[in-house]
């Protein structure tokens, strides 16, 4: 999802037949209220087709098997958490100690939940095949006290009714009350026995470190909204893998005296809540990654470590100066994370190391973002621009600018930040820069904008920041959220 | 006779629950992937990766070779000798000598597991070589365009065109030239559409099992299930009554699970493999790259009008690509060009032209949106250079009832006016705008369709009734049908259950299409019920000792007509059903026809947006349709179908598109990139529905499915307009192309 230069080509001849392994995975958790054990499963197999196939439970739906539609949505709760996921782009082992509910087990009884009743009310469902997927985003959303109906139907499509019936049943369904498995499954979560991690199920960051140091060729698998889909879409085998949902020590959010660290496997939707608070641009720009179900799986880790061009997060931690710790072994060091990307498909990471953590400087800032894309959720960016300039006594005194979809990696506008430093922070110093956005970028035209126009609104964006800054109306009430 | 007043009617009208919203909440509704049975292979099929290639030869011995591969497909495993239309569907089916799009199927195999399937298919080595190719319309007929297929032109092709256009069609009225003379301002532009995919979620899906007796199975998510049967058999060499065809629940249709693509592959498998059955699931990319999209269009149009806002003459000359084989709907386009408008002299002039692309299946009003977009664009812009209302303009030539159509036949009774006149009355209009906000008008039209129906109707023992009917339930139609019955046999809507059955249950139905579903299938079920009332009074009246005609039906039950008849107290359906195995035998209703008295529905939408300026970004702020529904059987369907089609309107108009790169391969063939409207995309999607009946249904239905999704191309173009100064004369509307033009007059 997040990253998308890769070619979604399939059945074209280019493709090679690799021996499918097997390598096993203790995995347990609780479906629909009753508790499954597994140990002879492929790991990448996805849960959408485990469900339908191997447990018959055809309500959750494949309509596109990467990610983009929904129709397989699910509700996966922990202890502490409830989140909508997409079933296509899910392997088995990241459900470890989990508790699932499908479409089937959304019910209490014969007692719909009033998102079902309200579908049925509402005349939300026409065709049908998306309702499933809707249902049970309401019903997590509900759970989570979500009420922004736009965010909780985001990562849905549906082609059939324009969205206003299904907007309202999920109005309708905001305040329902707590199903009465939420309960019972933490319940029969906490007394269930936890199955024994496999060695490729490592439960810490030093387990994890051990394993590549040992196994090198080990591919990580984090949240899997990209991963997945070069399983379900590229058909290929992904060789040795390891999943790092267990390690929870990489999924914490700290604060020392200069910064907050990130550990890698925090979910975009854990650190938009937590930039809520302490970041709001970069939770409005969190905001428009993906969709509900992918920001709950993917992590921010992940979206730095597969090196896309187009990444959401990046850009924006490079505007803030966030620098990137990697580790190895027991060997860690701490780079700024601009230089982590190398070039495209290239980034500076060593064999049998991974990223352990971003740190975000605590320094004051004026970060606003501008993701540019043809709609507003569940989109790729055909550009995002980051800005944080630092401006004292009307002169700039540090400029950081940082875009994706402009280069084959997140990169900093160097010549353009060049060209501001030390001037007056007017309109005539950004026109004044207007040549140095060509040295900064040579952008490529693809389907989602010319190279043309993602130039041109690059330059549009600086000068959007600065009235947005000087809170001056612009234009347009839209682009910052 | 359409009923005067809706006072009369107790269930139409009204907003029950649908039969089948348990189903469908709680994940028990079965669709087409979700069927499994004993013996179960798996297909998986291989697609060439070339625009245009020659199909040099195909090896599937490593694919044979793997255990679990049960058979492999080729186009050698098919009957030859079709001709016309039956072989294009064969062709298109399966590749013969060579592929003529990206995607287009050259093998398939079946195995035991999807995964094997998959991975078989990938060991299928087709050696290709490749020839010249062309996906553009207009590049298509240029005199250098590689020729797709010879000798494909039918008789309507004047000499000299290209082999590419394999048809021609021209119609008209007037005198052109003094139309355009008597006009204060003649102004002609061109314009183009991309294609567009209806963008079901459901992928397609089926399970066939053919035995070597010729008897088959199908299960499929379908519009229609004869037309499956028909184009199967066709394609296979089978006889029609050998194939029972049943539909599963259907995920979205839109007129592209019409026609077939892989259901000939499972049978085809099935019978090579010893008559197991076969089922074949489209991936995403599949559905994308290798069903049916709609046609791309270059239209030019040219338009007279006066001062004051009469149109003189118009003339339209379309050219529409459909895939590699005849049937861009030019014609239809044609036909709904200028549809809302009295026009002393038209002309109309259309090419069906081939390129290498995926053969074009119906899609929503199939060429009436490209036509809305052309036509209505420019009215818009003569508009705006007169000064005048765009509604008055479209008030002041609008088509009219039982007058002759801009396409020849006489319309019926028509609410064209009306629609103007709420639409007029609306408050969306008088909602001020703001800076870089416009506003947008534009009307839309379809013929809708009757076509062949068949439905048959049985009373229980209890007197509930079962109602079996052959057009798949799409958007809610199992209750309007039961609302009808029940209305019609005057009995609660909870006692009527109806079901949509196979094909050996009923005569011919044509698919769920056309809008004809509530209107045909409708009038044939009040048609059926008014049968099984006639038998039911017949047995009251045996019952009564009185003659038939003395028996009238009321409140579900057979009452004496009048104090002359008799009297006997009210025979009501219950005991005429727990009676009836001593009164003659079981009762039952049915009926057949063509449904004559199709009634025409016109729409016209309304679109508020803002541009960003700076970014070229177009956001929908407010949106209306009016649209004439002749009388909503139930209305929650019925805003249904016309959000819907606003919807996927508004989604051609500001993102869809198929692209294509130099090599002829489609770049987006997944929702990542193929961008359909997502909630956020838009405002909830205002709605008037205005009631016009329709004299040819007994409630006065019209089609609605198919109109809403041909204004929302202009109108969205026209509020563009608006707002920027810049007028966009091909969609989609992109904001990097926006923003460009938006530089571009800034500079000019």
């Amino acid at each position: 999802m997040a990253v998308c230069f890769l070619r979604r080509i399939e059945d074209r001849q280019t493709w090679h037949m690799v021996p499918r392994r097997i390598n096993h995975m203790n995995i347990s958790f609780l479906l629909n209220g009753e508790t499954v054990h597994l140990s002879d499963v492929h790991p990448t197999t996805t849960l959408l087709d485990w469900l339908r196939e191997t447990r018959g439970l055809t309500g959750t739906k494949e309509g596109c098997n990467e990610g983009d539609c929904g129709a397989c949505t699910v509700i996966v709760l922990d202890a502490e958490t409830t989140r909508p996921l997409n079933a296509c782009i899910l392997f088995l082992p990241q459900l470890q100690g989990k508790a699932i509910r499908t479409i089937e087990g959304i019910a209490s009884g014969d007692t719909l939940h009033p998102a079902q009743q309200a579908m049925i009310d509402l005349h939300g469902s026409q065709c049908g095949f998306c309702t499933p997927g809707f249902v049970t985003s309401m019903v997590a959303a509900g759970i989570n006290g979500d009420t922004d109906f736009d965010t909780t139907l985001a990562g849905n499509l549906c082609r059939c009714t324009g969205y206003a019936p299904i907007a309202r049943a999920a109005k309708h369904t905001e305040t329902a009350p707590l199903p009465d498995w939420v309960a019972t499954d933490r319940q029969a979560l906490a007394a269930c026995a936890k199955a024994a991690l496999t060695a490729a199920q490592p439960g810490s960051g030093d387990a994890l470190a051990a394993l590549l140091v040992d196994q090198p060729q080990t591919r990580l698998i984090a949240g899997a909204t990209d991963l997945g889909l070069w399983v379900t879409k590229h058909l290929t085998d992904l060789g040795p893998v390891a999943f790092l949902n267990a390690a929870r020590d990489l999924a914490q959010i700290t604060e020392t005296d200069t910064h907050w660290d990130i550990g890698a496997m925090v979910t975009i939707e854990t650190l938009r809540l937590w930039a809520v608070d302490h970041m709001p641009a970069l939770a409005d720009l969190l905001r428009r990654y993906a969709s509900t179900q992918v920001r709950m799986a993917a992590t921010l880790g992940g979206n730095i470590a597969n090196g896309s061009p187009i990444g959401d997060s990046p850009p924006a931690l490079i505007a803030l100066g966030a620098t990137l710790t990697l580790r190895r072994g027991d060997t860690r060091r701490t780079i700024p994370l601009q230089d982590f990307f190398i070039d495209y498909g290239k980034q500076d990471l060593q064999p049998s190391e991974f990223v352990q953590s971003i740190q975000i400087p605590k320094t004051d800032h004026d970060l606003r973002c501008y993701k540019i894309s043809k709609r507003f959720d569940q989109d790729i960016s055909a550009l995002l621009g980051c800005f944080n300039i630092r401006v004292d006594a009307n002169t700039i005194q540090d400029a950081k600018i940082a875009f994706g979809g402009m280069a084959g990696i997140p990169k900093r506008a160097s010549a353009v930040e060049r060209a501001l430093m030390g001037q007056p922070w007017s309109l005539d110093t950004i026109t004044a820069a207007h040549s140095a956005w060509a040295e900064d970028f040579q952008p490529l035209s693809d389907m989602r904008a010319s190279a043309g126009y993602r130039l041109t609104t690059a330059r549009n964006l600086l000068v959007r920041y600065f009235h947005d800054r000087a809170a001056t109306p612009t234009s347009v009430h839209e682009v910052t959220v | 006779m359409a009923k005067d007043t809706a006072n009369e009617l107790r269930i139409v009208g009204t907003r029950p629950d649908r039969p089948d919203g348990l189903d469908k909440v709680t994940g028990r509704a079965r669709y087409g992937a979700d069927i499994s049975a004993a013996g179960l292979l798996h297909g998986a099929v291989v697609r060439s990766p070339h625009a245009h290639a020659r199909i040099v030869k195909i090896d599937a011995s490593k694919a044979l070779a793997l255990s679990g591969v049960k058979a492999v497909v080729t186009r050698a495993d098919f009957p030859t000798g079709l001709t016309g239309e039956a072989w294009d569907l064969q062709e298109n089916t399966m590749a013969g000598e060579r592929a003529l799009y990206d995607g287009h199927a050259v093998a398939a195999v079946a195995a035991t597991s999807a995964q094997l399937a998959r991975d078989a298919a990938k060991l299928i080595e087709v050696e290709y070589e490749i020839l010249p190719h062309v996906t553009d319309v207009d590049a298509a007929m240029a005199p250098d365009a590689p020729i797709i297929r010879e000798g494909a032109a039918d008789h309507s092709v004047p000499e000299g065109l290209h082999p590419n256009v394999v048809r021609y069609i021209e119609f008209g009225h007037g005198d052109l030239e003094a139309g355009f003379a008597q006009a204060d301002i003649v102004r002609e532009h061109q314009y183009k559409t991309e294609a567009a995919h209806q963008g079901y979620i459901e992928p397609h899906a089926c399970m066939g099992q053919m035995g070597a007796d010729g008897k088959g199975e199908m299960w499929v998510c379908t519009q229609g299930h004869w037309f499956i049967r028909k184009m199967c058999t066709q394609v296979l060499g089978l006889d029609a009554s050998q194939l029972r065809v049943t539909p599963s629940e259907i995920g979205g249709g839109f007129g592209g699970k019409t026609t077939i693509f892989m259901e000939p592959l499972s049978l085809a498998l099935s019978r090579k493999a010893g008559g197991r059955p076969v089922k074949i699931v489209m991936s995403r990319s599949e559905v994308l790259r290798a069903t049916g999209p709609t046609a791309s269009a270059s239209m030019d149009v040219k338009i007279g009008m006066t001062k004051d806002g009469k149109i003189t003459a118009g003339s339209a000359t379309f050219r529409m690509q459909g895939g590699a084989f005849a049937g861009a709907p030019v014609d239809m386009a044609l036909y709904c060009a200028f549809a809302a408008y009295k026009v002393p002299a038209l002309q109309h002039v259309g090419y069906d032209v081939l390129a290498n692309r995926p053969k074009a299946a119906a899609y929503r009003a199939p060429g009436s949106p490209m036509a809305a977009f052309a036509v209505e664009s420019l009215v818009d812009e003569m508009c705006t250079e007169l000064g005048l209302d765009p509604l008055e303009v479209r008030v002041k030539n609008a088509a009219q009832s039982h007058e002759t159509s801009s396409f020849g036949p006489k319309f019926g009774v028509i609410g064209l006016n009306e629609t103007l006149a709420a639409t007029q009355a609306h408050p969306n209009l008088s909602v001020p705008l703001g800076p870089n906000q416009g506003r947008g008008i534009a009307s839309g039209f379809w013929f809708n369709h009757g076509g062949d129906t068949s439905v048959s109707m049985a009373l229980g023992e209890d007197g509930t009734v079962t109602v079996s009917i052959g057009t798949p339930d799409i958007g809610g139609s199992r209750a309007s049908m039961a609302m009808m019955a029940a209305e019609t046999l005057q009995i609660p809507y909870d006692n009527v259950r109806v079901n949509i059955v196979e094909t050996g249950a009923l005569g011919v139905n044509e698919p769920t299409h056309g809008s004809r579903a509530t209107f045909a299938t409708g009038k044939a079920t009040v048609e059926a019920a008014q049968s099984m009332i006639v038998e039911m009074c017949k047995r009251a009246a045996a019952k009564w000792g009185i003659e038939p005609e003395a028996v009238e039906w009321r409140d579900g039950a057979a009452h004496p007509a009048g104090p002359n008849a008799g009297e006997y107290p009210p025979m009501t359906i219950g005991e005429i059903g727990a009676a009836m195995s001593n009164t003659g035998g079981p009762i039952a209703g049915h009926h057949e026809s063509v449904p004559a008295g199709v009634g025409e529905s016109f729409g016209t939408h309304v679109v508020d947006v803002e541009v960003d300026p700076e970014t070229g970004r177009t956001t929908i702020l407010r949106y209306l349709v009016v649209q004439d529904a002749g009388r909503a059987i139930h209305p929650a369907y019925v805003e249904g179908q016309y959000q819907g089609g606003a919807v996927q309107g508004i989604g051609w108009a500001l993102n869809e598109e198929y692209v294509y790169d130099d090599m002829g391969r489609l770049q987006n063939p997944v929702f990542l990139d193929y961008r359909v409207p997502v909630a956020s995309d838009l405002p909830m999607i205002d709605t008037v529905i205005v009631e016009v009946p329709n004299p040819g249904h007994p409630y006065g239905v019209r089609g609605v499915g198919e109109t809403g999704i041909a204004p929302p191309l202009p109108a969205v173009a026209n509020a563009v307009a608006a707002a920027t100064g810049v007028r966009m004369r091909h969609l989609p509307i992109t904001p990097s192309k926006l923003l460009s033009a938006i530089k571009a007059s800034k500079n000019g």
